[in-house]
């Protein structure tokens, strides 16, 4: 098959040196993606809802010492460890975007998936913490993306509804995808520019050249998952 | 060589010392079977204020703790549990691998030592064989109770959705299901079987309601030789087939961790490791029951003697020592390995801030067992066994404790790292618990605790038999 | 042929000799082995009683079932992928290595299940011989069930409580099962 072939379509690069871990896009997504706030205490315990997070390290010894930021999200893996393990089918490969779909009301709530996730990308819905939406909040959820009920795993889409909505724009006007037209919460709300999204199967795409840049790396390289994210940090010794 | 054997069916007179000792033995004192049989029956059907007091007890908590709890949950939604980001699975997890690893007591007991004919096995094989289908039937339930959505839980079923989509046969839970299901049936089948020509003993012996559901159990057992050689046969053909079901039971559910990329879980060993370990915890329980039956039901101390906890005590010790040998061997392989991720989790087991389960484990499993067991003494005394086998199972729950939520806590990414405190899995593990003892008990009132025919088969089979001036005991092989 | 009345020759535990013995005799007296049958409460060998043995397709029934499991899993493992394909993990639809678990648990599935089968339906099938019992069998009596002529009566009777036998007539078994 030809998707095989493919390397991977949508893909997306991280700047980590640009990043100023503002917390932006982790807002943005969970406006878009309809995903609820816990409460204090919940949230407190460790069960916050975050389809991406912005990981905070130091570095250096006190006094020198420095934030290093990483968001981190769903990497969109290739070869997903999340999805064969799940007994439902509730998780699996899109061939034509190439990326992992969550298929909610598939999903029993076994957590092996999350459990088999070496990125910890994924939520679980504890409660109906969408159902504790105060009355007028509910206004804001997005019409295009499922509100999810209690019992089901989530997780990052590269928000696949933006996606279908410019191949369909695009293939309305009879044209193909620009580069840079379609863009994910996180990436749009972005105030450095430090996310950037687009086809990596175009080599002239931006994010496929940034995804060549020599400060890149992907997450947990070794465990051969082959992560559509790339991660750009020059640790000091800027080159290319 | 000239041999005199004597048959223990008929009294020996002057009994000498030598033989007073071998009497001790089970099958070496031997009753006629109409006695056999009357002390069965009426340790089933006496009961004592406080058998019921116990079993109301149970039975109230079986229902607040277990459905109750379950309830409450299955309403409100699963995070009344503990678990949280890092740690999807937790106590859930870990008492349904430690109620599988039960489970794996009444076929070791009852399936190896039979094909490798240890005879010391007959009067507690359905003890034991009771234990794996309630261990099952406890166990089988946590992942179920575990899902998010528990009432969708028949889609792992496999039967195709109205989209002609069929579950995921390349996953371990899958693969759980078939296993769980395949040993639940054969192991309650190979429960049945032998149990046949009791219930017909028992049919002939009660009246009413008794009467009337032996009579539908035994199936119209006569004892013809036809009846017999199916029985020998289905037997035969259960005791093989059902060993190399149990040991994939327990690997598969060792499976549900080792193919994972969690660092310490993707471990290649872990398949024989969790045998070991179930045996090690099975064999422990069966010890336990055996103890608490010899001293609640009646007449059981004939049938269940020092010398069985003796034998057993050495097998414990034996699989104390292979489950630290795998342990160990798991252990250092992982450590040496060098890769920071699987270091930095067995750092957290040894000294983070749940440690003292960890080193409590080592203590259970593997200190007290080798101080103790290699002593004659200790193993036949029935309170102290009681007490290091129901050390040995905390232990196993520890190991199991240590295993998946202790290792999920400690992930690659530090910024992930969490602890995980159980909330309601501890309310649900005691109904769990309540339910096997209550089912326990009720089925030791209705079903024969004691194979009256292999016992009486295995007395049969022994004799005294005397070389030159020394009398030993010796078995002929009847089956 | 008028059905002839079932005797049952009741033997203690410990007269296992004497059965053999009994078996014998009758067979003497032109009683052939189709109309004796043996009823014990614990097992015994049919050599030990010196008897024809028994035939029993169990293990054909067990074998049967275990081809039906292990087809059931071919088909799971290497048929369902293709009615539905979903692409997981980068794993290739129809998997050999995962194949092998379904395949062992299904086939022993069958196995067991209808060796049970097999029990049980060739247990509450009709069967052949005299149908006899007594409640002592379970007592680990040894009871010898035969049909014999009228005419022999006085001789078998002879000879088999000179082998200490407590002969019960008329030992046609209540119903003991359901139906």
């Amino acid at each position: 098959m030809a998707e095989e072939k493919q390397t991977g379509r949508w893909g997306m690069v991280i700047d980590l040196d640009v990043c100023t871990g503002c917390n932006a896009c982790v807002t943005a997504c969970a406006m878009e993606n309809n995903i609820p706030w816990t409460g204090e205490e919940d949230a407190g315990y460790g069960r916050g809802m975050h389809w991406i997070r912005v990981q905070r390290y130091w570095e250096g010894e006190y006094p020198d010492i420095s934030p290093h930021y990483q968001p981190v999200m769903c990497q969109q893996c290739g070869r997903a460890p999340c999805e064969p393990v799940c007994p439902v089918f509730a998780t699996v490969h899109s061939e034509e975007q190439q990326i992992n779909l969550q298929v909610y009301n598939r999903c029993i709530g076994t957590r092996y998936c999350a459990n088999n996730c070496p990125y910890i990308a994924r939520s679980f819905n504890w409660f109906d913490y969408s159902q504790q939406i105060p009355t007028p909040m509910n206004y804001y959820l997005n019409p295009n993306v499922t509100v999810r009920r209690r019992g089901v795993m989530e997780k990052c889409t590269f928000c696949v509804q933006r996606i279908y909505e410019g191949q369909e724009r695009a293939k309305a006007e009879g044209r193909a995808v620009r580069d840079g037209e379609i863009v994910p919460a996180c990436a749009q709300a972005c105030p450095t520019d430090a996310i950037i999204f687009g086809d990596l199967s175009d080599p002239d795409s931006r994010v496929s050249k940034a995804a060549r840049n020599q400060r890149r790396y992907t997450l947990l390289e070794e465990l051969g998952t082959e992560p559509k994210v790339t991660y750009l940090k020059g640790e000091g010794t800027y080159g290319g | 060589m000239a041999v005199e054997a004597k048959s223990l069916s008929t009294p020996i007179h002057g009994v000498d010392d030598e033989e007073a000792e071998l009497r001790e033995q089970l099958m070496f004192d031997p009753r006629p079977r109409e006695e056999l049989n009357r002390m069965v029956m009426e340790s089933m059907v006496h009961t004592t204020p406080r058998y019921w007091a116990v079993v109301a007890f149970l039975a109230v908590v079986v229902l607040v703790c277990l459905f109750g709890a379950w309830g409450y949950m299955i309403a409100t939604g699963i995070g009344l549990a503990g678990v949280r980001k890092p740690v999807y699975w937790g106590v859930f997890i870990v008492t349904f691998v430690f109620w599988i690893g039960i489970s794996h007591a009444g076929t070791f007991v009852s399936a190896i030592l039979r094909v490798f004919k240890a005879e010391f096995r007959r009067p507690f094989t359905r003890a034991a064989e009771l234990m794996t289908t309630f261990g099952l039937a406890a166990g089988a339930l946590y992942p179920l109770i575990h899902l998010g959505r528990v009432w969708v839980f028949y889609w792992m079923i496999p039967y195709p959705n109205a989209r002609w989509l069929w579950p995921n046969f390349r996953s371990p839970l899958v693969w759980d299901f078939l296993a769980i299901t395949t040993y639940l049936l054969s192991s309650t089948i190979y429960l049945y079987l032998p149990l046949i020509p009791d219930l017909a003993m028992a049919r002939d012996r009660t009246k009413g309601w008794r009467h009337a559901v032996y009579k539908a159990l035994a199936l119209g057992w006569r004892g013809t030789e036809a009846e017999w050689a199916r029985l020998r046969k289905a037997i035969t053909i259960f005791a093989f087939a059902i060993i190399p079901v149990m040991f994939s039971v327990h690997t598969i559910v060792s499976w549900d961790f080792a193919v994972s990329q969690t660092p310490v879980w993707n471990s290649t060993i872990f398949g024989p490791y969790f045998i070991v370990g179930a045996i090690l915890s099975g064999v422990s329980a069966v010890v336990t029951i055996l103890v608490i039956l010899r001293a609640t039901l009646k007449h059981m101390d004939y049938f269940i003697r020092k010398e069985h906890l003796d034998a057993l005590g050495k097998l414990l010790l034996v699989f104390s020592m292979a489950w630290a040998y795998f342990f160990f061997n798991d252990y250092l392989v992982s450590w040496y390995g060098g890769y920071e991720a699987v270091r930095k989790v067995l750092f957290f087991h040894s000294s983070g801030p749940d440690a003292w389960i960890w080193w409590s484990m080592i203590v259970f499993n593997v200190v007290i067992p080798w101080l103790t067991l290699w002593n004659r003494r200790i193993r036949r005394t029935p309170w102290v066994m009681l007490i290091i086998t129901l050390l040995i199972n905390v232990g196993m729950y520890f190991e199991r404790y240590t295993i998946v939520p202790m290792t999920l806590a400690h992930q690659r990414f530090p910024f992930d790292w969490g602890t995980y405190v159980p909330r309601i899995e501890i309310i649900i593990s005691i109904g769990t618990l309540a339910l096997f003892i209550l089912l326990y008990m009720l089925a030791s009132r209705f079903i024969p605790m004691v194979p009256v025919w292999e016992v009486r088969e295995g007395q049969e089979a022994h004799m005294i038999r005397q070389i030159g001036k020394a009398r030993v005991p010796t078995v002929s092989e009847l089956e | 042929m008028p059905r002839d009345i079932v005797h049952l020759a009741l033997f203690k535990e410990e007269q296992l000799n004497e059965a053999a013995e009994a078996i014998q005799v009758l067979r003497e007296m032109g009683i052939s082995d189709h109309e004796i049958s043996v009823i014990s409460g614990a097992p015994l060998q049919e050599k030990m009683l010196g008897r024809p043995m028994t035939w029993t397709r169990i293990p054909l029934i067990g074998i049967s079932g275990a081809l039906v499991g292990f087809l059931t899993a071919l088909f799971f493992n290497f048929g369902t992928p293709l009615l539905y394909p979903i692409r997981v993990g980068g794993m290739a639809f129809q998997t050999i290595p995962t194949s092998f678990v379904t395949i062992f648990e299904l086939t022993m599935l069958g196995l067991l299940i209808s060796t049970f089968i097999g029990v049980f339906v060739e247990t509450i099938s009709p069967s052949y011989g005299p149908q006899g019992y007594d409640e002592r069998i379970s007592d680990g009596y040894i009871g010898v069930l035969f049909s014999a002529p009228a005419e022999l009566d006085a001789r078998m009777h002879e000879a088999l409580t000179a082998l200490g036998a407590e002969i019960v007539h008329r030992a046609e078994a209540k119903k003991l099962w359901l139906f």
